[in-house]
């Protein structure tokens, strides 16, 4: 990984100084990483995630530790990207759950070395998966074809390093010789809308596609975690939902529910009692999506079509938990807030705490990219 | 062609599977069908299959049919009532002679009301040792003979008006009801909105048969299970409204080891109503919702709950009305909780 070497004289050096802020966030990062030596030849670095919020916020005089939670603002444009994207690969992408990772930025990562990658990649696992075996049987191993393939269409700015996709399709051990190759493994790594601050900060090397999304064995995603850590020193991390992001999620879905009905919005809770006690609520369609526009701020514009691209301030989302919250407290005298959310889904996807997402529906894929990456650069640790 | 066939060879071969070895022993033993050579000729520790085929060879030596093997698994499911799921109902309006109708009577004027609604069904009626009576229904029609793969379990305890049943269609419910009504002196038979796995935590959520507690005018506290002292002055501070707190709990929930229910749903169609939200106010629909409760067990998560103050004391009639009606599921809506319906909900 990164070795931790202060005392640069890069000119990026005041950032550390700027670091020094009275401020306890938890979230800080350690004062002495923010430079950070490669172990390559390269005298490269890179500057956090945060210390680069922080740094811009303080120019302009707000408090940095706003700067390290999510956005409190959101835009709710709806995108058809039916035709933009590839049907295979949004097909793929679409109706699947997938367990999240965040990953740091990968270090001279080429979109045009896909083909190679794909090759290095099924050469790598097929050697680990050899591992062990004293005689080598012939065709009695499992073959692995791994495909690296970029998804274009899937974004917004130019800013952002275009989605890599990864499938991995293999023969089971004793399929004849006719039996097609299944896919047995797939992941892509993505950046939607990331922070243009943060991204233009990065030096040159470095691709940040900081999102990592997996489906299948577990023993294969650890495998191209490390074929990936190893290429690219970077760092692979496991990607809770936390609590917000969650009520975002359920805000998000249920605002959709007029273009795109939601069928119902359901929410799972956990409470801390022995033993632990699960609480699903699941409003009506109508009902929830009627709450959630009683709590929306006035809106300042008049026109129809900007209706569609309002966006979402946090203060909205707050409320809206709090009128779920305060129904059930009427009826059961207890109040949620006491436990952790655990679960949001509808019609439009899924997501649970533990880092898992799905999206059902490709017109919303954008906005829940957007605040998974945001979640995403958050959690990394540098 | 031997007397078991391909239906009585599948029954067995599912129970051996069900039945873990260890068990296997005795309920073979209290099935009584196999003579002591048959019985140490046995060896548990083999494995399952090898079982099945001694098994079945023994039963076709027996001349065994599926009606015998039919019996085995009553055996089993008596000895195990807590797997699977069990649906309560209760018979209403009692006739007069409703409560002297004794096991024999029950007995016969259940086989005749239900063999006489349909063609061909196969009924097994046993008494067990603590009052209840087990009835094993396989269902057939007009054209086919019994299906013993997919029996229904019917438990009725005499002299009370309750009735478990597991698994019912919505096909045979109907006629099960009326042979039920019939052979008890009844004059109807509801749907009594309680289910779970384990039959016997229901029966004793109903019958009450856990230590309840009542409200006292001199509230001595009960002593509190599990004294975690973390800091003196706040443990004094708190004392007072603890003990209240735990109180309360138990007078809504009971007292020690509950009846384990895994949950309970609410089926909410009352109107938003909250002051600072007015649009919602004033709104006429109401605002639908289904809450679930689940949990290993229910009941002393609710009550952890109002002792520890997530939930707020007095318990909402609500949350005590599981316990104190027997019931795992309601309607509520606003002039009250609604009255159950004669369908039967879905659980999810």
């Amino acid at each position: 990984m990164f070795k931790f070497i202060s005392g640069f004289s890069f000119s990026l050096c005041r950032y550390a100084r700027d670091m020094e802020r009275p401020q306890n966030s938890v979230a800080r990062t350690p004062t002495d990483s923010i430079m950070a030596q490669r172990r390559s030849k390269n005298k490269s670095y890179r500057q956090s995630y945060r210390s680069c919020l922080g740094a811009a916020s303080r120019l302009s005089h707000t408090p940095g530790w706003t700067a390290r939670r999510l956005n409190t603002s959101r835009r709710t444009k709806s995108h058809n990207i039916t035709e933009k994207v590839n049907p295979e690969d949004l097909a793929l992408l679409v109706k699947t759950e997938w367990q999240l990772s965040y990953v740091t930025p990968l270090y001279q990562f080429r979109h045009t070395q896909l083909r190679s990658y794909s090759r290095q990649l099924s050469a790598f696992i097929t050697a680990e998966k050899q591992q062990g075996l004293a005689v080598e049987v012939e065709g009695a191993q499992t073959s692995f074809r791994v495909s690296f393939s970029a998804v274009q269409g899937l974004g917004e700015t130019d800013d952002d390093a275009e989605t890599v996709l990864l499938q991995i399709h293999s023969k089971p051990v004793f399929a004849g010789k006719d039996e097609a190759q299944k896919l047995v493994w797939s992941g892509w790594l993505t950046c939607i809308n990331g922070n243009p601050e943060y991204l233009h900060l990065l030096p040159k090397d470095f691709t940040c596609l900081p999102l990592f999304g997996s489906r299948g064995a577990e023993n294969l995603t650890s495998l191209v975690k490390s074929w990936f850590q190893q290429t690219f020193d970077c760092c692979f991390g496991p990607l809770e939902i936390n609590q917000t992001c969650l009520q975002w999620l359920a805000a998000l879905w249920t605002n959709c529910h007029i273009e795109s009905s939601i069928q119902h919005l359901k929410m799972i809770w956990t409470l801390p009692v022995e033993p632990p006690l699960q609480i699903t609520y699941t409003v009506n369609s109508q009902d929830v999506w009627e709450l959630w526009n009683s709590v929306r701020n006035p809106s300042l514009e008049s026109r129809e079509e900007e209706e569609a691209a309002r966006s979402i301030d946090i203060e909205e989302v707050t409320r809206f938990m709090q009128g779920l919250k305060s129904h059930f407290y009427r009826h059961f005298r207890l109040d949620l807030s006491a436990g952790r959310l655990s679960q949001v889904s509808s019609a439009l996807g899924s997501a649970k705490f533990s880092g898992r997402i799905k999206m059902s529906n490709s017109r919303y894929v954008l906005t829940t990219l957007t605040l998974l990456t945001e979640c995403a650069l958050l959690k990394m640790p540098i | 062609m031997g007397s078991m066939d391909n239906t009585a060879k599948r029954l067995l071969q599912r129970l051996v599977r069900r039945i873990p070895s260890q068990m296997l022993k005795t309920t073979l033993d209290k099935w009584s069908r196999l003579t002591a050579a048959q019985r140490q000729s046995m060896d548990y520790a083999e494995s399952k299959w090898a079982l099945t085929e001694k098994l079945l060879a023994i039963c076709e030596e027996n001349e065994l049919t599926v009606k015998h093997i039919a019996e085995l698994e009553m055996i089993h499911v008596i000895e195990n009532p807590n797997l699977g799921m069990w649906y309560v109902f209760q018979l209403m309006d009692p006739q007069d002679d409703a409560h002297s109708v004794e096991l024999t009577q029950f007995k016969e004027q259940f086989k005749s009301h239900l063999s006489e609604l349909i063609r061909h069904v196969s009924i097994k009626i046993k008494k067990h040792t603590d009052e209840a009576v087990w009835i094993r229904i396989a269902w057939g029609d007009t054209f086919s003979r019994p299906n013993h793969l997919k029996p229904t379990y019917v438990v009725h305890y005499l002299q009370t008006p309750y009735v478990f049943l597991t698994s019912p269609t919505s096909k045979q419910k109907p006629l099960l009801s009326q042979a039920l009504v019939l052979s008890t002196r009844y004059q109807a038979i509801k749907d009594a909105n309680l289910s779970g796995r384990k039959l016997t935590a229901i029966r004793d959520l109903l019958m009450k048969q856990y230590l309840q507690v009542f409200p006292t005018k001199f509230p001595s506290p009960l002593a509190e299970r599990n004294c975690v002292v973390s800091n003196l002055h706040i443990e004094k501070e708190q004392a007072g409204s603890a003990a209240n707190r735990h109180q309360m709990a138990c007078e809504a929930f009971g007292d020690g080891i509950l009846p384990q229910l895994q949950s309970a749903v609410y089926k909410l169609e009352t109107k938003f109503r909250d002051h600072t939200n007015k649009t919602m106010t004033e709104r006429d629909e109401p605002f639908k919702c289904v809450v679930k409760f689940a949990s290993t067990n229910l009941l002393e998560s609710l009550r952890h709950s109002a002792s520890s103050g997530v939930t707020s004391t007095p318990v909402t009639p609500l949350l005590s009305s599981v316990p104190l009606k027997g019931k795992n599921y309601f309607v509520i809506t606003d002039n009250g909780p609604g009255p159950s319906s004669q369908m039967k909900p879905s659980q999810k």
